[in-house]
Parts: C-alpha cells; structure tokens; sequence
C-alpha cells in the first residue's frame, strides 16, 4: 500500500484549475461540506434527497489553486436508479456533456453509518478517480460510542481521510489542503470467490486487448462492472463488441452452473471487505460494527432517536400527531399571521397616501397610489404568513420528522398508487410546486415519479395563501377566526383530495403498473440548526419580496394602465354624473377601460361560476403569477374608488354592488373562486418544470388542460347548486 | 425482562430455522440468510447491506401495519412487507433485543 504524503505528482502541480466532485450517501453533509468549501449557501435539511441537481461553486486551495466544487445529489450506489443518483454516477464518471469529468472525488462519509457509506467508497475505489474521505458528522458518532481513527482509515484505503463536523465548519480548512493531496486509492484485493476471480481475470485479459492502453487492473475493474450487470453509458461502446458479449456470456453461464451470482458475490465481497476495513477503523481496534446488541453506540443510539420515535411513530398517537402537525401548520399560518397582515395593509394604504398626498391629481398619482401601492403593496401585505409557511417547513425538514411522515403515509399513499417517497415532493409543494416537482426525482419508478408531478400542482402553494387569506379574512369576516381557519384548512384539504382522487385514477389507467419498491432510509432526530431554519426563511420571504418588486409590479404597472385608460371622454362622463353621481362615473370609466372591455369580453364564460368582468381580469393576470390576483383587485378596487381610498381593500370589494343594487361579492362567489385557485394550474414556471423534468410538453399540456377544466367544472357545481339552494 | 423471538409457526416455504423478514417479530433480531427478489430488488437490498449475516433487528412496523423500521450495520430504514418478504432470516434463538421487554 502507498503512503498517502507523496507530494510529488499531487493535482496542484498538475492542473490550473482543478474541478472536484463531492460525493456521498444521500444525508451525509455534502452540501453542508459544499457550503463550507465555497461560501454559497445551498439548502440543506435532515432527509435524504435534499439535493436534487448538480451545483458548482468555487473554492481558493491552499497554494493558490482554484478549485471548482461540484455539489452532487446522494447516492447509494454507483449502479442508479433514481434520476438524482443517476446525474451524480454521470458527473462522477465524466458521462454528462455539461459538466468538466472531476479530476478528484471528495466523498463524503458519514462517520456514524461507516458501513454503508463505505459501500460507495469501495465502488469509487474502483473507479480509479483521486479520492479524498472527508469523515463527517465526527460529533454524532463521538456521541454514540464510536470512536472512528481517521489514521487508520486513511491506512486502510490508502487516501487521505479528513475529519470533519461539516455544520460547526471543523476540519473545512483541512479538507482544502487535503484535496490537493488526493490519491488514487490502491485496489483492494475484493474477497471474492475463487471461480468469480478467475473469470475476472479472463474477462479483463480480453478486454485489455482490445483496450491496450489499459492496465490490467483497471481491464478488470471494468470486467467486474460488465459481470455484475452495470450498463452505464460509458461501458455502451465495449459491451456492445462482439468478442466481450462472448466473454461474458460465457462467464456468467459457468458462474451460474457454480450457483454464483456475479452481482450478489461481488457486493458481498466488497462488504466483508467493509467489515475488515471498518473494524480496525474503530478504537478500539476489533469492535465489531455489526453487532447492534455489543457496541455501546447503538445503545446511545436507541434511547435517544428510538424514544423520539416511540411516540411520533406510534401505532395510535403517530398518526395523531401527524394530523396535528400538518393541521396546526396549516391553521397557525392563519391565525398568526391575520392579524399582522390586517395592520401590514391599513399601514401601506396609509404610507401610500402620506407619500402622495401632494402630488397633483392626475395619471402620476393614480398610477403611484393605486398601480404600486394598490398592486404590490397588497402583496407585500402577505410577507409574514409567507416567513411563517417557510419557518414550519424548515423545521420539519431539518428536524428528520420528514423521513417518518414518508413511512406513516407510505400505505396509504400506496392505496392511490402512490410511493411513501411522493410524500416529500408532495409536502414541499405547499411551499411551491417547482421544487416539490423536482424532488420528485428521488423516486425510483417513472410511472411513480409522474404520477407524483402530475398531482404536486394541487397542493397550495405559497402563491395561493395571499389569495385565500384575502377571500377569507374579507368574506368570511363575522365569522370566528375558528371558522376562518377552517376554511383555510379546507382550501388546503380540498386540493390533496383532488390530488388523491386524479393519482388514484391516473394509476388506474394512464400509467398503470404492478407496485414498487420502497427503501427508505430513517435519519436519526436532530435539533434543527436556527441558522439553517432563519436561512430558509430568510431566503424564501426574500424570494417573495423580490418577485413582488419584479413581476408583480411589471403586472401591477401594466394592469393599473389597462384599467385608467383610456379615459372617458368628457361628453360621457357629464352624462354618467349627471345620471347616477360619482358612483355612476366610476362605473362607466372602469366599464369603459381596456381592463373593462377585456372583462366583459370574458363574462359570459365567468358569469355561470359567480365571477364578474373584475375577477375575470384577475383571473387572466394570476397566469403570470397568482398574487397578481391580489394586486388586480388592489388596482381595480383602487383606481375605482372615488373617495380615494381611505378604506381598505376589503371593505371596497364588500361594498361592490352590480347596475341592480346586487353584491357583487358574496360568500358563495368568494367560495367558487376559492375553488378555482385551489384546483387551477395558472402558474406557467411549473408547466416549464413539469416539461423539463419529464422531458417533453406532453404531459405539462396534459397537465394544464385537465387541471383547469377541473377547477371550471368544480367552480360552476358549487356556484350553481349553491345558488340553487339558495345560498346567495 | 428479556424478550425471546420464537420462530413464526407458519414457515413452510422456507427452511427450517429461519422466517422470512416481514415475520421477525417487532423488537426481535436476527442475522440475514439470503436474499431473494428480482435482480433489481436483491441489488438494492444487498447494497443497503442486507448480506453476509449481517444483524437485523424489527424496530417496529407504522401504524397502518406497513411499511416497517429495521435496523441494521447501525442505521434505520423502512421496508414495505413486500420487500421484506424477499429476506431470509435466522432469528438466534433466545437473542435479547433492547426492546419491547416484556
Ligand atoms: N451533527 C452533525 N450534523 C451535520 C453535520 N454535517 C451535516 N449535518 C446535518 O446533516 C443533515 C444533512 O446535511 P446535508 O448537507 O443536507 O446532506 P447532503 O449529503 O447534502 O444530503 P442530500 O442532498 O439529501 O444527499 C443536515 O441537517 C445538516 O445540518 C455534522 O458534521 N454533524
Ligand atoms: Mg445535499
């Protein structure tokens, strides 16, 4: 075995610029580890899966050197099978078009699961890349009686092995100057049967004649690949050659006359050889990882994460408290955050008039007053119920309970066809459905992970929380806040039934198939870190803010124009006041603008579910983004109101009458079109994911055709058989 | 009180002395004997280290009766029954678990 100092041909002398690959078991900390190295600041939670893509940052070495990082998602192994493990074997083997083949490999390992994760080290061994072993999570393991030797790891592999507590930033610097000494790790001798090595060896022996260049060694690596199934697209161009179909089929056929099964005996090989390597990693030296009842860390192990579990997972209370916490969720966001909300948009309306109360009236006030104010400032309004959404999802991400909700719910996800491992996809979606659709890619099965993208746009994204809360906390007001909550909570029921219900369908028909596997792996409970939980919040209020200044406002400007111009013209105007007052005006000028005409053009399609020509125009902007729902009614109500907006929004829509004397607003409208934001897909960002991550437009079209159709027929059931009934 | 694992009475199918994993009684361990399945399937539970006797032990099944919590090489993971079905195990007779005494 070679000694790990030989700095003669270390990559720094090599290379300029050096691309590094961080590698790992899904949750061992290699974002935490990325984040380290470069400074960025890319999500990290406690459940497998978080990273989804690959990432790149920079990082200075010590010596000058540049190194770019690549954040890699989570992988078992290095035969993928989800579309996540499959981008990080790509990338690890130099396989993907966009992204430079790493010149070394940092795998991070996590040090209280050092069997398993060894597992990979033992298939990037044999890739023959320069490796580095960053040692992580060194304090979980401390802490449950495993005292891990980073030396004598580092003796057994032949690689540099750095020891690292990623999120407290230990051993961050020493992981730098260890990269520049990364080895290409020696070949371990695999303890396999005597007949597999023979047939290795002639397998690799035809092999390396037809690839001269090639030791032997490395001829049968890939020998060993070619026998135990492994079909990635690197190995197209040789298992496709005739002479090696003849080798290996030969070789399989002699090996399962012997009752060998190349695939079993090689991953037994490499775990005996785990077994070995792992026992003299531990002090003391010989402490057999594998028996759960003699090392003292599987004890400590059990009484913390296991007394946790006895409860949230028990047979009864667990799905209690699941209900609570997702109903409390829910609930909280609304009950919290009204409050602030109501006095956030008495505060902006009156900020708005402070700010403009000199100027002239004209074009320029309206547009100031109720274009910006009116539209981004109603949105703005929602900022807190948003950081609250964020704050409880960042804790239950990072706290581990997510893993648990995936096996409580798995069965019943499993009834509609669905995987335990939709659950997060599913869940996340409430934030937003583009990364709820993108997690999706931890799922193993196709029709699975379709499935899953195709109902993740019915959970009640952040974007429909302003819309609800202002239909509710309007319409619902007289109610208590025990009914107002309700509703929310229905809102949010009716969009996973409707999720529940098309699943249940699609599985039946569309994209039928026998069930799959479920192999989940249970993190161990942490406290969640405040920074990582302030982070998210942080970031995610910071989104919102930024699109409301962006999107929003470009939306807001552009609806305030449609709804002030053109102006009536002096003649009509004299008429409509001498007629019916300043209340008359209004109504011709607003009937009169582009926004007016554009609405009325759209009511006899929107009149049967309730909505009127305002709704209409809210409902065509919520394509660009839903807020803008908000803002259109913050511009409309607005730019119509003649006293000039002293009251606020809510008290102007509830004030709203028809040419009749009818409200235009009642609570069945306000119902019907809660409905219709429930079940209707209108943000375009999530049919671009949904085309991207199932690779064509077929399903996104799909998508955007029966979800809206849904929410129409919906909608016009509920207007209409509550009219009937006479619910006004 | 330390809990015995008795062998489940219906094992047919297997051979003497061992149950399939979904049988292993909660709280119960044992050491793998085999692994079965499609290619696939075996693959994956080999990987995760469902191989070379290594201990297994039923942590606890979830409420709705599947999927159920293993534990083993020192991590947890879930199986539904119907992967667990593929795993031969060997309950050591009299092994004592930390849990569910009884
Ligand atoms: N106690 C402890 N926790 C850590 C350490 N490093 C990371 N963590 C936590 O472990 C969890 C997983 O970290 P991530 O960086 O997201 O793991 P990952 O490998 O990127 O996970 P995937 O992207 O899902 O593959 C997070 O909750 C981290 O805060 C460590 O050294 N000690
Ligand atoms: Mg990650």
């Amino acid at each position: 075995m070679s000694s790990c100092c030989n700095t003669k041909d270390t990559l720094a002398s090599t290379k300029g610029i050096l691309t590094v690959a961080l590698a790992g078991n899904p949750n061992s900390g290699k974002t935490t580890v990325f984040n380290g190295l470069t400074g960025l600041r890319q999500k990290v939670a406690n459940y497998p899966g978080v990273t989804v893509e690959r990432k790149t940052g920079r990082c200075r070495l010590p010596g000058g050197t540049v190194a770019h990082i690549i954040d890699l998602p989570g992988s078992y192994s290095l035969i993928s099978r989800s579309p996540d493990e499959q981008i990080a074997m790509e990338v690890l083997r130099g396989l993907r078009a966009d992204t430079a083949a790493p010149d070394a490999v940092v795998v991070v390992v996590d040090a209280s699961n050092l069997q398993r994760n060894l597992y990979l080290v033992s298939q990037l061994i044999e890739m023959g890349k320069p490796l580095v072993v960053a040692l992580n999570m060194m304090d979980v393991a401390e802490r449950r009686g495993l005292h891990v030797s980073p030396q004598r790891l580092a003796k057994q592999l032949g690689v540099p092995v750095v020891p690292v507590v990623a999120h407290k930033r230990k051993g961050i610097e020493q992981l730098k100057r260890a990269i520049l000494e990364a080895k290409v790790a020696p070949m371990p001798d695999w303890p396999l049967p005597q007949e597999m090595r023979e047939e290795l060896l002639l397998v690799g022996g035809g092999l390396g004649l037809l690839t001269p260049q090639q030791n032997l060694e490395r001829s049968k690596a890939t020998a060993e690949r070619l026998l135990i199934g492994d079909r990635a697209a690197d190995l197209h161009e040789i298992w496709k050659q005739e002479p090696v179909a003849a080798l290996l089929d030969h070789a399989g056929r002699r090996l399962a006359r012997l009752g060998i099964d190349p695939m079993q005996a090689d991953i037994e090989a490499h775990y005996r050889w785990i077994d070995a390597v792992a026992a003299s990693s531990l002090v003391p030296a010989g402490q057999p990882l594998a028996e759960p009842d003699q090392t003292r860390g599987y004890a400590a192990r059990a009484t913390l994460t296991d007394r946790v579990d006895a409860i949230l997972v028990h047979r009864f209370w667990g799905l209690v408290i699941f209900a609570a916490v997702m109903a409390s969720l829910f609930v909280t966001i609304f009950w919290l955050a009204q409050p602030i909300m109501n006095g956030m948009q008495n505060g902006i309306v009156f900020v708005g008039h402070w700010l403009t109360h000199r100027l002239p009236q004209g074009p320029l006030k309206s547009m100031l007053n109720d274009g910006v104010i009116g539209g981004v400032g109603t949105v703005i309004a929602f900022v807190p119920q948003i950081a609250l959404l964020f704050f409880f999802l960042a804790i239950l991400e990072d706290s581990g309970y997510l893993s648990r909700a995936a096996f409580l719910m798995d069965k019943l996800l499993a009834r509609v066809g669905l995987h335990g491992k939709s659950f997060i996809p599913l869940l996340s979606s409430f934030a937003c459905a583009i990364p709820g659709i993108m997690a999706a890619r931890t799922i193993e099965s196709r029709r699975d992970r379709l499935a899953t993208i195709l109902i993740a746009p019915f959970m009640s994204c952040s974007a429909r929380l302003p819309v609800y809360a202002l239909l509710i906390g309007t319409f619902f007001a007289s109610h208590s806040a025990l009914v107002q909550a309700g509703i929310m909570l229905g809102c949010y029921a009716l969009g996973i039934l409707a999720a529940v219900a098309t699943a249940w369908v699609f599985k039946r028909s569309l994209l039928k198939g026998g069930a799959t596997a479920f192999i989940l792996e249970l993190p161990s409970y942490k406290v969640p870190q405040l920074s990582q939980v302030a982070r998210q919040v942080w970031l995610n209020a910071g989104e919102f803010v930024t699109k409301a200044g962006t999107t929003i406002l470009a939306f807001s400007v552009v609806l305030w124009a449609l709804a002030y111009y053109p102006r009536l013209p002096a003649g009509r105007e004299q008429a409509a006041l001498l007629g019916g007052g300043p209340n008359a005006v209004t109504a011709a000028q607003s009937e009169y603008s582009f926004a007016g005409r554009v609405g009325h053009a759209m009511e006899p399609a929107l009149r049967p579910l309730g909505f009127d020509w305002k709704m209409g125009v809210g409902l065509v902007g919520a394509f660009a983004a839903r807020e803008v729902f908000v803002s259109t009614m913050g511009i409309t109500y607005a730019v119509g109101d003649v006293e000039n907006g002293t009251r606020n929004l809510s008290a102007a829509m509830r004030a709203d009458r028809y040419a009749d004397g009818r409200p235009v607003w009642t609570p069945l409208v306000a119902i019907s079109l809660l409905v219709w934001f429930v079940l209707a897909l209108q943000c375009m960002s999530t049919v671009a994911i949904a085309r991207r991550e199932t690779g064509g437009w077929r399903w996104p079209i799909f998508m955007l055709v029966y979800m809206n159709l849904l929410a129409y027929a919906v909608s016009l059931a509920v207007y209409q058989v509550g009219s009937h009934l006479g619910y006004a | 009180m330390e809990k015995v694992c008795t062998l489940p009475q219906r094992n047919h199918s297997v051979s003497p002395g061992t149950c399939r994993l979904n049988e292993l009684g909660i709280g119960c361990t044992a050491r793998v004997v085999s692994v079965g399945g499609d290619a696939e399937l075996r693959r994956r539970l080999l990987e995760m280290g469902f191989c070379n006797g290594a201990q297994v032990q039923a942590i606890r099944r979830a409420p709705l009766g599947d999927p159920i919590e293993f534990s083993l090489r020192g991590y947890h993971l879930s199986l539904r029954k119907e992967q667990a079905r593929h795993v031969k195990v060997a309950p050591a007779a009299g092994e004592t678990a930390g849990h569910e005494t009884e």
